[in-house]
């Protein structure tokens, strides 16, 4: 008696199924990727899971290539940018990604955001000779093996460039400082950790101590306090915002105030607000970081016609999105440099022809990035951003000092 | 009908789905069987799972955490962690590495089945997650075995059939998609044939007899040691296995490929699909797969009316026409989902193996009243 609706219920499934697959097949054509009136662009972005705060980036570049639409576009073709959500999961970047590849037809992956994420598409890519533009990473892997993978290249100063200009700084000023480092036990974390080591070499000042915490850790606590028993000189957090912020909670209480670089990871002027606990947090005064972005909360900018460009454009194609927010900035730059580039392919851009544009950029000046910061690029040189500008953090805002440093290759 | 007849025509229609799979390829875009490929592996994690939950009675959270067991296990075995300062040098073919995925998650599996007989409901599905959350975790600690968080790159090795050349099989040329699609399905109905087989005879009665109640079940002579671990075991090579296919179908593997939610997910799929029936698993499947895919592109505005967007904790733009296509609204895909999830629940309870069984119990009644 029961097994038979059972049976009969197998049958209908298999039925249905039968029927209501070919209907959700609607297939997608081929796309070149270019036609008369559009180029298309995809990338990959955490609109939603633990790095959400990181989909400003797409964001922001979305709504600069819509402003430049609305302007007539670039050479008179639209540029639409597709973003994909991977929930910062690497194994969902490669689905999506080949869905924009194979399925949509984009002409290029730009801005695809994440370290791993990037890495683990970059082999496909490569080899199916799609652009992988301006990755949105400090790994140093994109410049640095661009010879392996002619098809990538990053954007941003890597990680380690980073490191190497704390150390030098360090070494420059100071003399037989003790340095201890708090850094995230990933990539991102041991760059930085292995680019200050590179700075600092040859200087009387040494890391004395370096602890690593996970990403899934519930604070650093115990970190912070074991580095201010090292009687350290100088403390160098590594740290993505929540933990730094958790760092300079810590330093504070302990009342330590060592001179702290704070990584660009976790510099955005919001973050220090909340690292700041309403201004009693006395820890935080005379912190160093570096930076390439123009902040738009940093009052030197206000009257700045690129950050009136950027408020303008964030009110008309990004309404509501939070305009403090810096990653933004760092989406409009990557944009605009994008734009360029198809700029200078004029009528007849090609895959190719995109990547040995992208291989000999000499953009003297983007709005976006902090005034004397270049863009270039050469036939060996995967870096396009290699200057940076070190500032202090002085009452409640980043003031910049000192002249552009360039951080060298690899 | 007669059994013998009801049999035959199951029997039938699962020949006739072999078919419709195996021609499927031939009326889609190469694209698109990638992703049906995804569908038959996740239809192996689900009728594993349901196994253990649905026929046995027993929740786990913690699938994705056997997933990637049996991920790892193909992508070291292939790529080696010599690399990493590991003891295994790799160099094995993909398809090999599948069964032994298979085994090595369910050792696992059976290994959770002893301390699981102490725990049962809630308190098993709390340790079940407890596996899921600190899989991650775990996969990053031993990082000479496993690449840590970078995790373990196999496009374009030799050991990956198909990414770096076309597959040749049975004299046929195929793409890499196709090739896919046909290693997953081919597997995914093994599967399905197999999940049958120990479902039907006397392993299967005595999980549902542990499944409606232990008591009864123990004073028939049935073993709740014995078959609760068989379940765990069973259920977690399923796992493994479509771990396996994952990894080679994504050619990538890192601790973020098997997140929490992946775990959750898969419960998700057999309770769409419905609990303690098989065919119904094929749509839990096709839910889990193409359902955020399909959220993403939705016009969310034209869905629901602006305040409820607003009254949502994620902060979300509404800007003129920019805002409301689908992957600009933050959170939006996300919102989607949850409401089509919830309808779900709310018009299928039993999920779609529910509705076969009602239809099917219908169907009998009628046929019962004319012959009689």
């Amino acid at each position: 008696m029961r097994r038979k609706p059972a049976l009969v219920a197998h049958a209908l499934a298999g039925l249905l199924a039968a029927v209501a697959l070919p209907a959700a097949l609607a297939g997608g054509a081929a796309d070149p990727g270019i036609t008369p009136t559009t180029i298309l662009l995809g990338g990959t972005s955490p609109l939603t899971g633990p790095a959400a705060a990181y989909a400003s980036v797409a964001r922001g570049a979305k709504a600069y290539f819509d402003s430049v639409n609305a302007a007539g576009g670039v050479a008179k073709r639209r540029i639409e940018y597709r973003i994909v959500d991977d929930a910062y999961n690497p194994a969902q970047t490669i689905q999506a990604t080949r869905q924009l590849v194979e399925q949509e037809g984009v002409f290029a992956v730009f801005n695809s955001l994440g370290t791993e994420h990037n890495l683990a598409v970059r082999e496909y890519l490569n080899q199916r000779r799609v652009p992988q533009l301006f990755v949105a990473s400090g790994a140093t892997a994109w410049g640095a093996e661009a010879r392996r993978y002619p098809w990538t290249i990053g954007f941003q100063p890597s990680y380690r460039a980073e490191g190497i200009v704390y150390g030098r700084f360090v070494a420059r000023t100071m003399r037989r400082a003790r340095v201890g480092v708090l850094f995230q036990n990933d990539e991102y974390g041991k760059d930085l950790l292995a680019g200050l080591k590179t700075g600092l070499a040859g200087s009387s000042s040494k890391v004395v101590a370096a602890l690593p915490y996970e990403v899934t850790a519930v604070d650093v606590g115990s970190q912070v306090a074991r580095l201010e028993a090292a009687n350290l000189d100088v403390f160098a957090i590594f740290a993505t915002p929540r933990f730094a912020i958790q760092a300079y909670v810590f330093a504070n209480r302990l009342r330590w105030r060592p001179l702290v670089i704070n990584n660009t990871v976790s510099a955005a002027s919001n973050v220090m607000a909340l690292a700041s606990e309403g201004g009693r947090n006395r820890t935080l005064e005379g912190s160093l970081t570096l930076n390439f972005l123009k902040d738009p909360t940093n009052p030197l900018f206000r009257k700045d016609p690129a950050m009136r460009r950027y408020r303008t454009i964030m009110a008309r194609h990004a309404r509501g999105a939070n305009v403090a927010d810096v990653y933004h900035v760092y989406g409009m730059a990557v944009a605009y440099e994008t734009v360029r580039l198809f700029q200078r392919l004029g009528t007849n851009p090609t895959r190719a022809r995109l990547m040995s544009a992208a291989r000999s950029i000499t953009s003297p000046a983007n709005p976006f990035l902090l005034p004397g910061v270049s863009v270039r690029t050469g036939r060996n040189d995967g870096f396009p951003i290699q200057q940076v500008q070190l500032q202090r953090w002085r009452k409640g805002k980043w003031v910049p000092f000192g002249g552009l440093w360039e951080s060298k290759r690899r | 009908m007669s059994p013998r007849v009801t049999r035959i025509v199951g029997f039938a229609v699962f020949a006739a789905f072999v078919a419709f799979v195996a021609v499927l390829p031939s009326f889609i875009s190469d694209f698109k069987a990638q992703q049906y490929a995804y569908v038959g592996i996740f239809l192996i994690a689900l009728l594993g799972l349901n196994i253990l939950t649905g026929y046995t009675g027993q929740i786990s959270l913690g699938h994705g955490a056997f997933m990637a067991i049996g991920g790892y296990t193909s992508a070291i075995l292939m790529a080696g962690n010599e690399q990493f300062g590991g003891p295994i040098s790799g160099g094995m073919k993909d398809v090999w590495t599948i069964p032994l995925a298979g085994i090595v998650a369910g050792l696992v599996g059976l290994a959770f089945g002893p301390p699981a007989l102490r725990l049962s409901g809630l308190y098993l599905a709390l340790a079940t997650f407890a596996i899921a959350v600190a899989m991650p975790s775990a996969i990053k600690r031993f990082e000479e075995f496993t690449g840590g968080g970078s995790g373990i790159n196999l496009f374009g090795t030799p050991e990956l059939t198909g990414s770096a050349t076309p597959v040749e099989i049975l004299g046929r040329t195929l793409t890499y998609n196709d090739w896919l699609y046909y290693l997953c399905w081919t597997i995914a109905l093994v599967a399905f044939a197999a999940a049958w087989l120990i479902l039907r005879g006397r392993t299967g009665r005595a999980f549902r007899a542990v499944r409606d109640s232990e008591t009864a079940a123990v004073s028939s002579g049935v073993s709740l040691a014995r078959y609760k671990t068989l379940a765990f075991g069973i259920s977690a090579a399923f796992a493994g296995v479509a771990g396996s296919l994952y990894a080679i179908a994504s050619t990538f593997v890192n601790p973020d490929t098997f997140p929490v939610a992946l775990s959750i997910f898969l419960l998700v799929g057999v309770v769409v699909g419905g609990l303690g029936g098989l065919s119904g698993l094929l749509f839990g499947a096709i839910f889990i797969h193409f359902l955020p895919l399909w959220s993403q592109g939705q016009d969310l505005g034209s869905l629901l009316p602006d305040s409820v967007i607003q009254g949502t904790t994620i902060e979300i733009p509404l800007i003129g026409d920019y805002v409301f296509k689908g992957t600009n609204v933050p959170g939006g895909p996300a919102i989607v989902y949850g409401i089509v999830l919830i309808l779900l629940m709310f018009l299928i309870p039993n999920g779609v193996s529910g509705i076969f069984h009602r239809v099917g119990q219908l169907v009998a009644r009628r046929r019962y009243s004319r012959s009689s």
